[in-house]
């Protein structure tokens, strides 16, 4: 029959559009749903969080940073610590959303992950309450308040790093602001509006002019490319295809080796040897720092240029003394300093230890890795040595620890703020100890400060390594 | 009864099912109210009652029912997990909806006189007459007027009138041969309109009113069930290139003059643009699809009542949030086979009346399933229409039920007989 023909055709039809849903759907899910479900304007994300409690952070040593009180959408996050990690941990507010680490770690302090909905399931149908997992940070709570403490109010970072695993041991700011929602509340605007950029995390988005303390990596690429044995009589200043370099105070050193000029932070010394490096090696040796990367880390990390392309010959000599264009973040000067306690090899930076569920069963652990070799072990030894003249007998002094050899590299930068006669350079200091086993690498920056970097940021470089090593 | 547990697996998933939904909604209750348990062993008693009769009495298509009542079931697990009041509603509304199954296959044997000729002008009469009065009195809800409130109770004459139109089609494939062609005379002319035309014009008026009140879905739907009939039974080429290009133009026209089509239209498009207001619904929709992935989130355990409307329009995404894309293609292939029984049907009946009903019911099914699927995942724009046997809504659940009544009457080939011995007396 004619109608049956047809109507099997319509049957057919309708088999058609019921599968071409089908294949929609899976399309929509393979395809389409990642950038969908990412949207802010899904408020599962939210939905998720209130479900259970939130997770807790720690200090390595099992320190209490960060909480949650409360049930459902009424929890409260606490931070008993006020501000002391606002660019470590971050808040987490219903109202402003969340930082750093409370953002970094939103699915696994809310407890969103896979294996969490599974879980989530079992706890629902015993009536038991869901929690999201905790963290354990790599941080020393005992040396973040110190890194703080000596701070003294002056805005600048302190970075300490494990140099061996890549573990950051303290990493404080200032300035901080409460993190606590109802202080947030109460401060936002006043946050928003401050000169001092509260918000910015210095240790990891501060960019600054190395300074000096840059000569490390300058030293390292003369020492790779056969320039070790580069002398040059150091006459307080040098004029450079018409731009004068002068040495801190115009002092003048005389005959100079590599390593004396290091130790005396020779400018003209190293403007001439950055001349003769060419741009090449300069660039190269950057890189292998890390600059121009993406540093592998928990929380974004602002990247470190050094941005030359056809560099002209005032240029070679400023990149060569950390001033110019180069630009670094403290986190990035504390792995120069780390790289070459390691023996020349980068290790990834990192901030979580550990994940662990409400029972203490170990979900995620973090192991050193391997960022990167950035100098060979004989010329990480070379630096090294070089690095504990400047401290012994040269212009870090201040960083001195007694009884413990110490290696650092002090610097003082010029920057967008400093006159012609100073007054708002950043003061750096970067080093490591105990030198022949080092423990604890640590870059220190007191921003527009106008102090040299071996008169204040030395001593705090010491008091923090010394706090730690004691 | 042995062979009921023995032979029938359908039967006994269905049951399992709700055994499952309703101990689970049990323990996913903060406060552990035994009502629920007391609510799903009523659902189960009343698909097992009425299951049991269609065997015992060997009443036509044992799988009809099954079909249904699985897809009612997932329906009412997420409606009672989203809302249990509403959730017992919709039981009610079930319990309701398979008496009025029962009722019109009963009366649909026993009285047939459904296909009388002097029906043919009765149905679309009727259908007007509920349009109107729609219109007039109707209420305006979520940009369509589609509600009519009688005696306090809230009803969608779409509903009935989707019945009225089938009723109609097939009444007129059964006499087109026998009805008159109209006769006008105009300035001496005489006017023949072929009774084709009449019916063509009868069915556009259908539509015309849902344009009116700007139930866009419904139009669509009433033109899918049209044309495909037409397919089915009218031979004369001509006519349907015509009612294409009728509809072509009728749809281009809708799309260029009509502002509430073109936003509908700039929506599907990109319903990004305007997230918060116009393109709300539809990107909640998809945020669900998506947090579901392809095994869901769990019964209970996803955030489907973010979505607006998702106990009637949405429930698909709901079901797909929480049971997952395999889920939502379980419920599509669960339609699929309803549809594919109902076209079984047709197949083995010669009566026009019958067949033509029983192929209406089946597309109607289909084809409304597809409109509302296809715009809440974003295939086809969104045009609010419900989902048949899951959407809650009494009006929705009792007139698909009253469908597959008939369908259901229609397969167990009585009512085909009578009319052959009516006939013969």
């Amino acid at each position: 029959m004619k109608e049956n023909k047809k109507a099997l055709r319509v049957l057919a039809a309708v088999c058609v559009l019921f599968l071409s849903l089908i294949g929609y759907l899976t399309y929509f899910e393979v395809f389409l749903k990642e950038s969908v479900v990412a949207n802010p304007y899904n408020k599962r994300h939210w939905e998720y969080t209130n479900d259970k409690l939130r997770g807790s952070i720690y200090d390595r040593d099992g320190e209490l940073l960060a909480y949650s009180e409360g049930k459902g959408a009424q929890q409260v996050r606490i931070y008993p610590y006020e501000g002391l990690y606002s660019h470590v941990i971050g808040y987490y507010s219903i109202i402003y959303g969340n930082s750093f680490l409370e953002s970094a770690y939103q699915k696994e302090l809310s407890g969103n992950t896979p294996l969490g909905n599974v879980t989530d399931i079992k706890n629902k149908l015993t009536g038991q309450d869901s929690y999201g997992y905790n963290l354990q940070l790599t941080i020393d709570h005992t040396l973040q308040k110190k890194a703080y403490e000596l701070l003294k109010g002056r805005n600048g970072a302190i970075v300490a790093i494990n140099p061996s695993t890549g573990e950051i041991l303290a990493m404080a700011d200032n300035p901080v602001f409460d993190t606590n929602e109802s202080d947030l509340v109460e401060n936002w605007s006043s946050l928003l509006e401050s000169d001092d950029s509260p918000f910015l995390s210095r240790s990891i988005q501060g960019l600054y002019a190395p300074g000096s303390t840059y000569k490390i990596i300058t030293a390292a690429a003369a020492i790779e490319n056969g320039y070790e044995d580069y002398s040059f009589e150091d006459k307080g200043s040098v004029i450079i295809d018409g731009m004068t370099i002068k040495n801190f105070g115009s002092k003048s050193y005389g005959f100079l080796d590599i390593s004396k000029a290091f130790a005396l932070s020779s400018n003209t010394y190293f403007a001439s040897l950055g001349v003769s490096l060419g741009e090449r090696a300069l660039k190269a040796s950057a890189e292998n720092f890390g600059l121009n990367k993406k540093l592998p880390f928990e929380i974004s990390v602002t990247q470190s240029t050094f941005p030359y392309k056809n560099m002209s010959q005032t240029e070679l000599a400023a990149a060569a003394i950390g001033q110019g264009q180069i630009l670094a973040t403290p986190l990035q000067m504390g792995m120069v300093a780390s790289t070459i306690a390691n023996g020349g090899i980068m290790m990834e930076p990192h901030l979580v230890k550990r994940i662990t569920d409400i029972n203490k069963n170990t979900l995620y652990s973090s192991s050193a890795k391997a960022f990167q070799t950035a100098i060979s072990p004989e010329t990480a030894e070379k630096i090294s040595a070089m690095m504990v003249d400047a401290v012994e007998s040269g212009t870090g002094k201040n960083a001195k620890i007694s009884g413990i050899s110490t290696a650092g590299k002090t610097g003082t930068a010029q920057n967008e703020k400093s006159g012609t006669d100073g007054g708002s350079e950043h003061a750096w200091f970067v080093g490591f100890a105990p030198a022949d086993e080092p423990e604890i690498a640590v870059a220190v920056i007191l921003e527009y400060d106008g102090s040299t970097g071996g008169s204040s940021a030395a001593p705090i470089a010491k008091s923090l390594m010394e706090f730690w090593l004691k | 009864m042995d062979s009921i547990y023995n032979v029938y697996k359908p039967f006994r998933m269905v049951m399992f099912f709700n055994v499952l939904a309703f101990t689970l909604m049990f323990l996913h209750e903060d406060k552990k109210d035994f009502i629920t348990l007391a609510w799903g062993i009523g659902i189960i008693l009343l698909i097992f009652g009425v299951y049991v009769l269609i065997k015992w009495r060997h009443w036509g298509d044992e799988y009809l029912f099954l079909i249904s009542s699985m897809l009612v079931s997932i329906g009412l697990m997420m409606i009672y997990r989203l809302d249990p009041d509403i959730g017992k509603r919709q039981i009610v509304w079930f319990a309701g909806g398979a008496s009025l199954f029962l009722l019109s296959y009963l009366i649909f044997n026993l009285m047939p006189m459904w296909n009388s000729k002097k029906l043919y002008y009765i149905y679309p009469a009727a259908s007007f007459l509920l349009f109107t009065l729609t219109l007039a009195y109707g209420r305006r809800i979520g940009g369509a007027i589609n509600w009519l409130s009688i005696a306090g109770i809230n009803i969608q004459p779409l509903e009935v009138i989707k019945l009225l139109f089938i009723f109609f089609t097939a009444s007129y494939y059964k006499h087109r041969e026998s009805l008159k062609a109209l006769s006008l005379k105009i300035k001496g002319n005489d006017f023949r309109i072929k009774s084709i035309y009449i019916y063509g014009v009868l069915s556009y008026i259908h539509m015309g009113f849902l344009v009116l009140q700007r139930e866009w879905g419904g139009a669509l739907l009433f033109f899918l069930i049209y044309f495909t009939l037409l397919y089915i039974f009218e031979s004369n080429l001509k006519f349907m290139l015509a009612n294409v290009f009728f509809a072509g133009a009728g749809s281009l026209g809708g799309i260029l003059f009509l502002s509430h089509i073109q936003t509908r239209i700039d929506i599907w498009l990109n319903p990004w643009a305007d997230i918060s207001g116009k393109g709300y619904q539809i990107t909640q929709s998809l945020f669900a699809i998506g947090s579901g992935g392809f095994f869901g989130t769990g019964i209970g355990l996803g955030s489907p009542e973010l979505i607006p409307e998702v106990h009637t329009d949405f429930i698909f995404s709901a079901i797909c949030e929480e049971m997952g894309i395999f889920g939502g293609t379980g419920v599509i292939l669960l339609y699929l086979l309803l549809v594919y029984r109902g076209i079984k049907i047709s197949l083995k009946i010669n009566d026009i009346f019958y067949k033509a009903l029983a192929l209406g019911i089946s597309i109607m099914i289909g084809f409304q399933t597809f409109i509302i699927i296809g715009g809440v995942v974003k295939m086809i724009p969104l045009t609010g229409i419900t989902l048949p046997f899951i959407s809650y809504g009494g009006s929705s659940l009792i007139s698909s039920f009253i469908a597959l009544g008939i369908l259901q009457a229609i397969s167990s080939g009585k009512s085909i007989q009578m009319e052959e011995t009516h006939e013969g007396e």
